[in-house]
């Protein structure tokens, strides 16, 4: 834990993106959905939030937020259960000023009079559809040494296929951004922004005023790719693991990552915990004839068959005889007896009956969406 | 606003046979069943009998326990009125005193009973593994229209000598309380679990008080006097699963029958009763391509690459590849380098057992939960040296050099 408290409240939007994974975000938002065995995507950043010392944190939620509202509460796991700040959910029609906004520029121009109100100097701005554990006082010092108005966070990486019409990339010179492209054609590892900035708050403030007066919507392409030249925006490469949400394969795939090269070890780190709501689940079972490999299991579980490369949520079952192999299995998943399944990701309270068969590809797992029966 | 009843959790003991796992933390704190304390289980009783005022008395080694118990949030005992409170002995105007006995501990914190204006206090015990709903207790002791009444079990006959008896009739009321008799004329043994009336506990407390010779205890003396003024006294029988958890065979024992709770252990996994804890916050238990995990119970932060069977293992235990953990409850933090073998044991929070070490050993006839025969034990943050031996009967308290044997 960093002792030293950032001076900075945060900003999280947890509806971006949401077009990428419309499976997924049948019933939750980007920031809900869950990831890595007993985490939801908004953990990470809310968490190195918390453990950077940000401790005044507003969500800005556009739809389908119940299951976000459920999983955050009163944002005590993440110690922000507050009288001086603490977690702020922002959903649309909150306020008279609160309409339903496009983007982020309408999302925060929502929110301008609690930001007003506010004491921190910076504000950090981020999505949630990367999962990745980030100290963000480092982030704000690299900021405030580069007499910075902006700082945008981005990442060695290659665009991933799912996020090929929805993304941005930087040109960088001597650490400044001097080009903000928008779904860049070329193949290859690219500067890839990872939507997380960090910029004053009064600052943001004017210019989210004058982009909402001009009938301006989108931060990076109205505000920030229009005025390179007059602002200063600084590129700060964030080098530690990330898993970015593009699409269901990104998902499956991201999830399946953890399970090799100690993976879990990069993204977790015992100093800097992820926090998430607590379900008191007693520990996993492995019983008599279990026969468990390769897999990343929360607890809860009741594990009678064969598991090898999955994620496995809390509370599911494997019965006797049933095999699950290359899958990711969401909260309270029941695998019958003899049933088989291969590539699939389940989402909550999935139940396969006793022999079933369920098999995707690598390239192509199957989705069975929630509370659905096979 | 007054309770109708609160809760007094006994939790001052030292547990001195547990030796090495209790030199650090009171019982009650020791880690059982993959991720609780012991302290867990009438907490959560608690709370799923709608008790939400708890006062724990502590009185050794407190600080893991106090900070365990916080401020109750995990047990849903952060309360606006009432909740948890961890209360120690402490200084008063008149002079200060340890809890002279387990009345007197009572005694000295009436004015936190009284603060609530309860009609009824039950008093717990803080190191028994038991799953039991106080609420059908306390409507039984309505219906006798009792003024103290004492959960009691079913002991075989041979065994009665062993406990502190009560007499009943056939309406359960009490007419004879039997201190560890040689001869006992009943086997309905007192799991040390009361219900009194508030009024009448403080009336015999005070009484008590004021006997210089008295030892202040329950079962010594507050229960005689009661029966002495022919006081309306009942036995409520208890069928579920309870455990005093006194001795380190017997916290093996119960570890190992979490793993069969059709048989003989208690349920963990009920979903009306829920044991709550506080978390550990680690990530999800990575079982790796090596594993081999049979019959066994793993928690968050685990690495497995080795061979586990028939074990309880705490969050954040590693088991490197080719190591086998057989027969043992690894408390949390623990590593088990690769080829050490650690079988029919306890290990406790954060030991490290070096590379083709041995602790403990499966006795003769295999594996026997009953009647389980010598189980080795490991003290917390201990490190055992490579290639050393941890005798089937030791108990570890200090660090072992690497290929020196200890039995």
């Amino acid at each position: 834990m960093v002792s030293s408290n950032a001076n900075a409240l945060g900003v999280i939007f947890a509806n971006s993106y949401d077009n990428l994974v419309p499976e997924l975000v049948a019933e939750r938002t980007m920031a809900s959905i869950p990831f890595a065995g007993r985490y939801r995507m908004i953990d990470f950043t809310l968490s190195s939030m918390a453990n950077s010392g940000i401790d005044n944190v507003s969500i800005i939620v556009r739809k389908n937020y119940h299951s976000l509202m459920d999983h955050l509460g009163s944002g005590r796991e993440w110690d922000l259960a507050r009288k001086r700040g603490g977690l702020n959910i922002v959903p649309p029609f909150a306020e008279r000023s609160v309409k339903l906004y496009s983007g982020r520029v309408d999302a925060i121009a929502s929110i301008l009079s609690w930001l007003q109100a506010q004491k921190e100097r910076y504000v950090i701005l981020s999505d949630s559809c990367i999962a990745l554990n980030i100290d963000f006082n480092k982030l704000i010092e690299a900021h405030v040494n580069s007499n910075a108005d902006v700082t945008l966070v981005y990442t060695h990486s290659e665009i991933p296929e799912g996020a090929r019409n929805d993304n941005y990339t930087v040109r960088i010179e001597n650490g400044r951004v001097i080009e903000l492209l928008s779904n860049d054609y070329r193949p290859g590892v690219q500067n890839l922004a990872t939507n997380i900035y960090v910029i004053e708050r009064e600052s943001l403030i004017q210019l989210i005023r004058d982009a909402a007066v001009r009938g301006l919507v989108y931060f990076e392409r109205d505000i920030l790719a229009r005025n390179l030249n007059l602002l200063n925006v600084q590129a700060y490469q964030f080098e530690g693991y990330t898993a970015r949400i593009a699409d269901m394969k990104s998902y499956f795939d991201e999830n399946m990552r953890l399970l090799q090269d100690n993976n879990v070890g990069k993204l977790f780190d015992s100093a800097n915990p992820i926090y998430t709501k607590i379900r008191d689940d007693n520990p996993t079972r492995y019983l008599e004839g279990s026969s468990v490999k390769n897999c990343l299991v929360a607890d809860g579980c009741v594990i009678e068959g064969t598991v090898e490369n999955s994620v496995l949520f809390r509370g599911c079952q494997v019965k006797k005889g049933a095999v699950v192999r290359n899958c990711v299995l969401m909260q309270d998943t029941l695998v019958e007896e003899n049933a088989k399944a291969e590539y699939v990701v389940t989402d909550k309270n999935v139940h396969i009956t006793a022999g079933k068969q369920l098999s995707g590809a690598e390239s192509f797992p199957v989705f069975v969406a929630k509370k659905h029966t096979v | 606003m007054a309770k109708e009843m609160i809760a007094m959790i006994l939790a001052g003991g030292q547990g001195s046979r547990l030796y090495a796992l209790t030199q650090k933390l009171a019982k009650p704190a020791v880690p059982f069943g993959g991720k609780y304390r012991i302290i867990d289980f009438p907490l959560s009783n608690c709370v799923n009998s709608d008790i939400d005022t708890v006062g724990i008395l502590t009185q050794y080694q407190p600080l893991v326990l106090n900070e365990y118990v916080g401020n109750g949030q995990p047990w849903d005992l952060d309360r606006l009125h009432g909740g948890v409170h961890v209360l120690p002995p402490y200084q008063q105007a008149s002079g200060s005193d340890w809890y002279k006995g387990t009345a007197n501990a009572i005694y000295q914190n009436v004015s936190f009973i009284d603060r609530y204006d309860p009609k009824y206090v039950i008093i717990l015990s803080g190191d028994q593994i038991c799953k039991q709903d106080y609420s059908d207790f306390l409507r039984f002791h309505k219906e006798k229209n009792a003024e103290f009444s004492v959960a009691v079990m079913e002991v075989p006959w041979s065994e009665a000598p062993r406990f502190g008896l009560m007499v009943s009739d056939d309406d359960d009321r009490i007419n004879e309380f039997q201190e560890k008799p040689k001869n006992p004329k009943s086997n309905l043994a007192s799991m040390g679990i009361y219900i009194f009336n508030w009024d009448i506990l403080k009336k015999y407390m005070m009484e008590d008080e004021a006997d210089p010779n008295s030892e202040n205890d329950f079962g010594k003396n507050i229960i005689p006097s009661l029966l002495r003024d022919n006081r309306r006294m009942y036995a409520y029988h208890f069928n579920g699963y309870w455990k005093d958890v006194g001795t380190i065979s017997s916290l093996w024992q119960a570890n190992m029958e979490v793993l069969d709770p059709s048989h003989s252990g208690i349920n963990l996994f009920d979903e009306n009763w829920k044991i709550y804890s506080r978390n550990s916050g680690r990530p999800c238990q990575q079982i790796g391509a090596d594993a081999d995990v049979v019959n066994s119970m793993i928690t968050e932060g685990c690495k497995i690459n080795g061979t586990v069977k028939d074990s309880i293992l705490f969050p954040g235990v590693v088991v490197e590849k080719g190591a086998t953990v057989e027969a043992a409850v690894v408390m949390g933090g623990t590593v088990i380098k690769a080829g050490a073998a650690v079988t029919h044991c306890i290990v406790a929070e954060n030991v490290t057992i070096e590379e083709g070490a041995k602790v403990g050993a499966m006795p003769e006839g295999g594996l026997n939960i009953a009647e389980p025969g010598d189980v080795a034990t490991v003290g917390s943050d201990v490190k055992i040296g490579k290639g050393a031996t941890v005798g089937p009967k030791a108990m570890v308290a200090s660090d072992v050099k690497d290929g020196e044997e200890q039995w």
